[in-house]
């Protein structure tokens, strides 16, 4: 059984530091070695991809700030970020492009990073917000505020947070059962979701033309109407609730493992999972407060982070970054790269995670799991 | 080395919807020794282990870590102490070996106290011990059954607990891994002194490496005690229906129950 040859196991350091085998000790530091080098060659994996993600996403944010109906050169998009720059080129950068970059970027880190933690918590490549209804939650409530209601801007964004929060507590209500089973709380939220969504078409039908057309395009997710007014409260929340859930994450490899694992190693499972839950909703509901819920991007993004960097568990850190490229370049191609510049940014990420969702649950048929 | 912790229920009723499983089961589990829970399906040997690894809250009674109820501890200082291998453990998508071994060291981390190189080493005895330290930079789904039961074995084992829990730690493995994941215990006893106690199926593998055996039935303890102090022929009849003779085991000298079966029997009339 014993690789080393030494017929016995290995002492631990307290106590007797020698080992009671001749010629063990050269093998354990060889075991430890090579333990430290895999363990430093994962990491090292998981920072390269996470600062290449990081580039990306820079540079994403840049060129949104940069290209448009007037191109501002780069420095001068610099320039105008640190404050200086002429007065039109800072109007541009500034007052009209800024807001809009800054509030996909916040969107797709929010809606990223929720995703990953659905799926981690919930063991479940299907359990996103989007697909399990906590999207469809915020829009029901933002629909229903908007149009029956009349509210917008702040009181729209504080409609959609109630909204998913709201559903994320009935579906943690209704899929709770001893234990938590992951699939019973994705087929709960499609469920908990189709009757949301028919609560939106009601709505919708029985509006007015031009206020469901409004409706409908904040539904599809767009950020064509981003304005500072939407930017801040995303920018406040995410700044509360980033640092909250990172706090909230140090048992997520253990929760990983399965509750009873999870809970021999001394992990207080249902409080742990369930404040983790409660952020991850509430990152969707800041998101889809101020974009709309912008489809597939909590579905693709952890999935795409963890084909990147293998081996790195829940990935959240690569994953919220994958969530904020995509959304800026689904925008881009959204409002430069189609025949209408009218497009939201929702069509666009439809067109990314509509084949991906196909794509899983024919996989997951095929190996007979439940995905 | 060998803290001598003690574990014991004291009239635990245990049971899952409504049913009870385990009515008011008080045992003691030996400490320093190898403890190996055996008996029919569905009796509750199962439900026992998991209520001591307080996966399972007893609807009365209650389960004692060195004199203090276990549901009552801080979950992070049983861990501490008490290690489990729960029967079917899931490894997430793409996770190396090395990483799902560290995990089991979550326990002796804490907000300050991240990653250090007292973990390397804990991590690198237990994939020593287990004889998968070549594996250690591969995914846990690329492995055989055989290879990702040590694995998970040498979690436990990073965790580094006095006392450790195992359900059923043998099923899937081939004969030559079972006897391989026993002896592992048993060095771990052994050399370290640490309390070992097993739900296991097989019945002579349990003659055979237990110092301590419990034969349940129904939710009840039937016999306890050294294996060639209590194993019958008719402790085996009362416990598992069956008819058998029991045999001094000629490599181990513990008893070696032999199932006599409708079919096949050879003789008739030696069991009596």
């Amino acid at each position: 059984m014993n690789a080393t040859g030494h017929g016995a196991l290995p002492r631990p350091p307290e106590g007797s530091a020698s080992a009671h085998i001749p010629g063990t000790a050269a093998g354990r530091d060889d075991a430890v070695r090579k333990v430290a080098s895999v363990r430093s060659a994962q990491r090292r994996r998981g920072a390269v991809v996470s600062a290449v993600l990081l580039l990306t996403l820079s540079a994403a944010f840049c060129l949104a700030l940069a290209y448009g109906d007037i191109v501002v050169p780069l420095a001068d998009v610099l320039a105008a970020l640190a404050g200086g720059g002429d007065a039109g080129s800072h109007f541009i950068v500034v007052e009209l492009r800024l807001p809009r970059a800054v509030t996909g970027l916040l969107v797709g880190v929010g809606f990223g990073l929720s995703g990953a933690l659905f799926q981690a918590l919930l063991r479940n490549p299907l359990a996103s917000p989007d697909v399990i209804g906590i999207s469809h939650g915020a829009g029901a409530a933002g629909v229903v505020a908007s149009v029956l209601f009349g509210v917008s801007g702040l009181g729209l964004s504080a409609a959609a947070l109630v909204g998913s929060m709201a559903t994320a507590a009935l579906i943690y209500a209704l899929g709770r059962t001893k234990g938590t089973s992951g699939y019973r709380f994705v087929l709960v939220g499609i469920g908990v979701g189709a009757a949301l969504l028919s609560v939106i078409s009601f709505v919708l039908t029985s509006s007015k033309v031009t206020e469901a057309q409004n409706a409908l395009v904040w539904l599809t997710g767009s950020l064509n109407g981003s304005s500072l007014g939407q930017m801040w409260p995303c920018l406040v929340g995410l700044t509360a609730l980033l640092p909250l859930t990172w706090a909230l994450a140090r048992p997520m490899g253990a929760l990983q493992l399965g509750d009873e694992t999870a809970t021999s190693v001394g992990v207080r499972v249902e409080p742990a999972r369930f404040g983790l839950l409660a952020c991850a909703a509430a990152l969707a509901g800041v998101a889809t407060a101020a974009a709309g819920p912008v489809a597939f991007v909590a579905f693709v993004s952890a999935p795409l982070a963890r084909r990147l960097a293998p081996g790195h568990g829940a990935a959240l850190l690569p994953s919220a970054l994958v969530g904020g490229v995509l959304v800026l370049v689904a925008d881009f191609t959204a409002q430069h790269l189609l025949w209408s510049s009218q497009f939201p940014v929702g069509v666009v990420t439809s067109l990314i995670g509509g084949p991906y969702l196909l794509w899983l649950l024919a996989r997951a048929n095929r190996e007979g799991r439940g995905g | 080395m060998s803290a001598e912790h003690s574990l014991r229920t004291e009239q635990v009723r245990l049971g899952y919807d409504g049913r009870d499983i385990v009515h008011g089961l008080s045992v003691e589990i030996p400490p320093g020794a190898i403890t190996m829970i055996v008996g029919p399906n569905a009796c509750g040997k199962s439900t026992l282990l998991r209520s001591m690894a307080r996966l399972l809250t007893p609807r009365s009674g209650q389960v004692l870590l060195n004199g203090k109820s276990v549901h009552s501890m801080p979950t992070k200082e049983v861990a501490a102490t008490l290690g489990l291998l729960p029967q079917n453990p899931v490894a997430p998508e793409g996770i190396t070996v090395s990483d799902l071994v560290g995990r089991g060291r979550y326990p002796h981390q804490g907000w300050f106290r991240h990653w250090t190189s007292e973990d390397d080493v804990a991590v690198a005895d237990a994939l020593s011990a287990t004889d998968v330290l070549e594996l250690a930079g591969r995914p846990v789904e690329a492995l055989s059954g055989g290879q990702r039961q040590r694995v998970w074995i040498a979690m436990a084992l990073a965790q580094r607990t006095d006392i450790l829990l195992l359900d059923e730690p043998t099923t899937f493995l081939d004969v030559s891994h079972q006897l391989d994941v026993l002896d592992l215990l048993t060095d771990l006893n052994r050399e370290r002194g640490a309390t070992v106690v097993a739900v296991l199926h097989d019945l002579n593998l349990a003659a055979r490496y237990a110092d301590h055996l419990i034969a349940m039935k129904a939710g009840r303890v039937v016999a306890e005690g050294a294996p060639a102090d209590i194993v019958t022929e008719d402790l085996i009849t009362e416990v598992f229906g069956m008819e058998c003779l029991v045999i001094p085991d000629p490599a181990s000298h513990t008893p070696l129950i032999v199932p006599i079966g409708k079919h096949r029997a050879a003789r008739s009339g030696t069991s009596s």
